[in-house]
């Protein structure tokens, strides 16, 4: 078998006493596209940060590609090919939308921090951006302030400025939160397009968008991994229907 | 959020028409060359404007004027680099065209070396000793924006200005470091020795520093200071260390404040004390919030209002700080955006053609306004002179009138031009209110 | 020996008159996120405003009036001012302050001008209260010691052991949650504004007679407040009280004794240059303790934020 994109061995957070992440080992695999699921408080945004370097883990190990990336600076993870969105709403609102995502672009580009290249004379740069906001269908609002847009949109951008750095590593922070139906379906199906072929890992509270997207779902309670598999063995597990999933299901129905 | 506002990321000569360049369907090539001139337009009607203006005020104390604005213009927009691009606030910021100004002036000291450099390129030297001690500030001081960021500019600002009576090699003492610029190479032939040539010299490198800040703003890493000013966090996920790129911007920042400073040196041949204390940097921060720290342009109409304002109220009045104060205190209160935040108010309302709407609800509400501020002004000086005039000279002269301050008359006077004006402009302010946000709203009779 | 005591005692006035005004500046740091560089400006109204009520109603009523019209006057800026400058960020905020200082300065110079004023020690207390070894200390020292320390009690007290001080206290971490409880924050955020003023003004009311009272005042005190609350950590009051008193100590024997950089720098083996004049060190040599006493507490600033960010007792770093 291959290197899996993102390995998690022994992974372990405390806050003082309170310890939130308990020991995760998870293996997810090149294109796979997989879903973290669980009730408020499990540690799911807590899980992402420290994969992202926000936290530094308490113990344990995150490797990418099979990489150990202790100690590495967020925007040294993303170099290497991992890009995350925000739980909150996290673009650049005073900026334009055509900016927005033309930011995301400079460093794949290999523009770094010169100051001897002017970004409008770069075909590259514009096209690209522009291709980006064909694909999360803002083309029509590239010269606003990304700060006006409709919750939605700036979902969409926010997903466009994350998948933008050309990452093979995503990772979707509640995508959909506080959305209508529409918009919810809006954004599964921008999801889909975006990041196909490409390793996709999201936390997520509605079950239709995860059971629709994900090839496997692990549900993370209390800071353990209780079941990791595919959507329906998931489903089936009695302890996910215990802890989690019977609630939720129920009160969907 | 920062100090910026929604329309603040778009600076001149980046407006939506340049950008259409890059619309897909459209074919990119006749569209560059058009940007292109619109781009060049503003700079090219600068430079003439600059050539021209010694032609029209010619004496030399307009022209020590002009020099003044300029070194203010090259200074204010290197400020900005840091407040309105790169979202730092620096209270100390005087020390880098301090440093560079006294580097300048020990270059001209040292005969040798000074008579094998033509004068033009001494800015350079300055800029470079600018440079250098952002660098060695910058280490570790843009580790974080905000608050801290402030205070250790303010640490570092004091420090170095304390530094000046200690180190008397460097910074001359109290009596600070004088030189001559005549002694440098002659630059074809012309050798400095007049005002005029200074002139040219000055508005010269003017254009150079504010096209190539211009340009700086639009490479990666002054994009990338933008985005870091609005959202480091982000900014961290895209590739880019946060720290590194307020780094780059703060010793871009410094370069260009020493260019500043060695202007400063050409044009007054000394530099003291004064050119690196608080009193310098704060000037610096109400010159660039003045103008308005969301545009490009902003801080160069900042330091041409300021540097007017200073020339002719220090002439007239005493109290010329305390109005600056309030003018200053004004603008952050009630218009963020400074003077260029409230010209660009204005684009909408020429491109839905409404602007004459607003000439007749302008005039009734700024005119009484500004009568009644006159009114309030006189009263200002009016007690000024009543506390402090010297005993027995009771005679003042306030708005070409002259009268004897302790008397009754001339105080109800100025309150009744207050009380009417300000009373009128109470009144037609709501009809302004009205005629701007129809004259805002597309559609409808114009 | 002696003399170690005379200068812990003036260190102690000069640490404690800074700790008046680093308590209240780091109080409304915590609080509202700003740092308010108008805080000097209120100490020096205090004096002014001291001086002017002493004329006719004598010192112990400036003492007394003095401070409470500085902190009506601050909660009428955070009011009118600060809460209006809010909505547009920090940054405008701080400059809003910065302005505000410029402001108090000309207004000062307007209503009094630019003289110093001839504020002094009430006859009361000029007289000396003890000597130690032909060094006299002045009543009015031990005055400002015992003013600025029943002070920090009774903050001490109001803030652990009162309800409005666990509010306070609640809201400098938890400001949404307090305000979900149903207190009203902005209500506390310009209260805690007006105190901290308050303070700055009873500052300025009992130093005004020792340092001088003159426009400037606000200025020369002001940078070094802020540096006593960078050194002691944003924030905190036990790191404002500790950097307060170490800044008093520091530049206090700094002064008093006459140390060489000559002395120390043969004192680590280095040897001095034979001509001097040429040297750009030579300013460097001929260094003496009190020529940088004023600046050490910059020095000290600067070297804490390079090895320790958040300060000596400060948790977060911006």
């Amino acid at each position: 078998m291959s290197t899996p994109a993102l390995e998690l061995t022994g992974l372990k957070k405390s806050f003082g006493k309170a310890e939130i992440i308990r020991g995760i080992d998870l293996s997810i695999g090149k294109a796979e596209r997989h879903a973290v699921i669980g009730p408020n408080g499990a540690g799911k945004s807590t899980l992402f940060n420290l994969i992202t370097a926000r936290f530094a883990p308490s113990a344990g190990t995150v490797k990418l590609h099979g990489e150990d990336l202790a100690g590495l600076e967020p925007f040294q993870i993303n170099r290497k090919g991992l890009s995350r969105s925000f739980q909150i709403t996290n673009i650049f609102p005073a900026m334009t939308v055509f900016e927005n995502v033309r930011c995301a672009l400079l460093w794949s580009q290999g523009y770094k921090y010169s100051f001897w290249n002017l970004v409008n004379r770069s075909r590259e740069l514009t096209e690209g951006a522009d291709r980006i906001l064909d694909q999360i269908n803002l083309l029509e609002r590239r010269n606003l302030p990304a700060g006006t847009l409709s919750y939605a949109e700036q979902r969409a951008l926010e997903i466009g400025i994350t998948i933008a750095g050309g990452a093979d590593v995503i990772m979707l922070d509640e995508p959909t939160a506080g959305m209508s139906n529409t918009e919810t379906d809006y954004i599964t199906d921008l999801i889909l397009k975006v990041t196909a072929g490409k390793t996709l890992i999201m936390v997520e509270h509605d079950m239709s968008v995860v059971f629709g997207l994900a090839d496997r779902i692990s549900v993370l309670v209390y800071g353990e991994i209780i079941a990791t598999g595919k959507p329906a063995d998931v489903r089936a597990d009695a302890r996910v229907q215990e802890a989690y999933l019977g609630a939720a299901l129920e009160a969907e129905h | 959020m920062t100090v910026s506002d929604p329309r603040t990321d778009i600076p001149k000569g980046a407006r939506p028409e340049e950008q259409i360049t890059t619309d897909p369907s459209k074919p990119a090539q006749r569209m560059r060359s058009g940007s292109l001139v619109l781009t060049l337009a503003p700079w090219v009607i600068a430079s003439v404007v600059l050539a021209i203006l010694p032609m029209v005020f010619t004496n030399n104390s307009a022209l020590t004027i002009m020099n003044q604005m300029s070194i203010t213009i090259v200074f204010a927009l290197a400020y900005n680099m840091l407040l309105g691009q790169g979202g730092m606030l620096s209270f100390g910021h005087a020390v880098y065209a301090g440093v560079g100004g006294f580097a300048c002036m020990h270059i001209m000291n040292m005969s040798d070396f000074f008579s094998t450099i033509p004068l033009v390129i001494l800015p350079v030297f300055g800029g470079l000793f600018g440079m250098g001690l952002a660098m060695i500030v910058g280490a570790f001081s843009t580790r974080n924006a905000g608050t801290v960021f402030a205070m250790i500019s303010l640490g570092v600002g004091e420090l170095i200005a304390a530094c000046s009576v200690i180190i008397v090699a460097f910074f001359g003492g109290e009596e600070g470091v004088s030189g001559d610029r005549t002694y440098a190479q002659p630059f074809f032939g012309v050798e400095f020795l007049q005002q005029i040539e200074v002139y040219y010299l000055t508005a010269g490198w003017v254009v150079v520093s504010a096209a190539l800040m211009y340009l700086w703003s639009r490479t990666p890493v002054g994009r990338m200071a933008n985005a870091v000013r609005d959202n480091p966090e982000r900014a961290e996920f895209l590739g880019y260390s946060s720290r590194w790129v307020r780094f780059y911007s703060f010793v871009a920042s410094g370069f260009f404040a020493g260019v500043s400073g060695g202007l400063f040196a050409i044009n007054y041949e000394i530099l003291t004390e004064e050119n690196l204390n608080t009193a310098s940097s704060g000037i610096i921060l109400l010159v660039t919030f003045l103008g308005g720290v969301g545009f490009f342009f902003g801080p160069i109409i900042g330091a041409i209002a300021f540097t007017l304002l200073q020339t002719v109220l220090s002439l007239s009045t005493e109290l010329w700080a305390f109005y600056a104060g309030i003018l200053f205190l004004s603008t952050v209160m009630f218009f963020p955006g400074g003077l260029a935040g409230l010209l660009m108010m204005h684009v909408p309302v020429f491109k839905l053609g409404k602007a004459s709407s607003l000439i007749k609800p302008y005039l009734m509400t700024l005119l009484p306004a500004a009568i009644g501020l006159m009114g309030l002004a006189a009263l200002v000086e009016m007690t000024f002179h009543y506390r402090h005039g010297a005993t027995g000279d009771n005679e003042m002269t306030v708005f070409w009138t002259t009268f004897d301050s302790h008397t009754l008359m001339p105080w109800l006077v100025a309150g009744a031009i207050t009380l009417i004006g300000l009373g009128i402009a109470k009144v037609t302010a709501p009809a302004l209110r009205e005629a701007w946000s129809e004259a805002t709203t597309a559609g409808g009779a114009s | 020996m002696d003399l170690i005591l005379v200068n812990l005692i003036d260190g102690l006035v000069t640490g404690l008159l800074l700790f008046m005004l680093s308590a209240g500046l780091t109080l409304i740091f915590s609080m509202m996120g700003v740092l308010n560089f108008a805080h000097a400006s209120f100490y020096m109204l205090g004096a002014y405003f001291a001086y002017q009520i002493s004329i006719a109603l004598g010192f112990w009523m400036g003492l007394l009036i003095a401070p409470l019209v500085v902190g009506v006057l601050g909660a009428g800026v955070e009011r009118y001012g600060l809460r209006r400058v809010h909505q547009y960020g920090h940054v405008p905020e701080l400059i809003f302050t910065f302005g505000l200082a410029l402001l108090i300065e000309e207004l000062v110079q307007f209503i009094w001008g630019k003289n110093q004023l001839p504020y002094s020690v009430p006859d009361a207390l000029n007289f000396t209260a003890f000597a130690i070894s032909g060094n006299s200390i002045p009543a009015y020292k031990i005055f400002m010691i015992f003013i600025s320390i029943s002070i920090f009690i009774g903050l001490l007290y109001v803030l652990t052991k009162t309800r409005v001080g666990m509010i306070i206290q609640a809201a400098l971490s938890y400001p949404r949650t307090v305000e979900a409880l149903g207190h009203n924050v902005p209500l506390i955020f310009m209260g805690v504004f007006g105190v901290g003023t308050a303070l700055a003004g009873v500052a300025g009311v009992i130093a005004g007679p020792v340092l001088g009272t003159f426009p400037g005042m606000a200025f020369v005190l002001g940078s070094i407040v802020f540096v006593t609350i960078v050194i002691g950590g944003l924030g905190s009051l036990w790191g404002a009280l500790i950097a307060s008193l170490l800044i008093g100590w520091i530049t206090t024997f700094a002064k008093s004794y006459n140390i060489e950089m000559e002395n120390i720098l043969t004192g680590l083996g280095i040897s001095k240059p034979e001509s001097l004049d040429d040297s750009i060190f030579r300013d460097f040599w001929s260094l003496t303790s009190p020529q940088i006493a004023d600046i050490l507490p910059y020095i000290l600033m600067v070297l804490i934020l390079i090895f320790r960010p958040a300060g000596l007792f400060g948790k977060r770093s911006s």
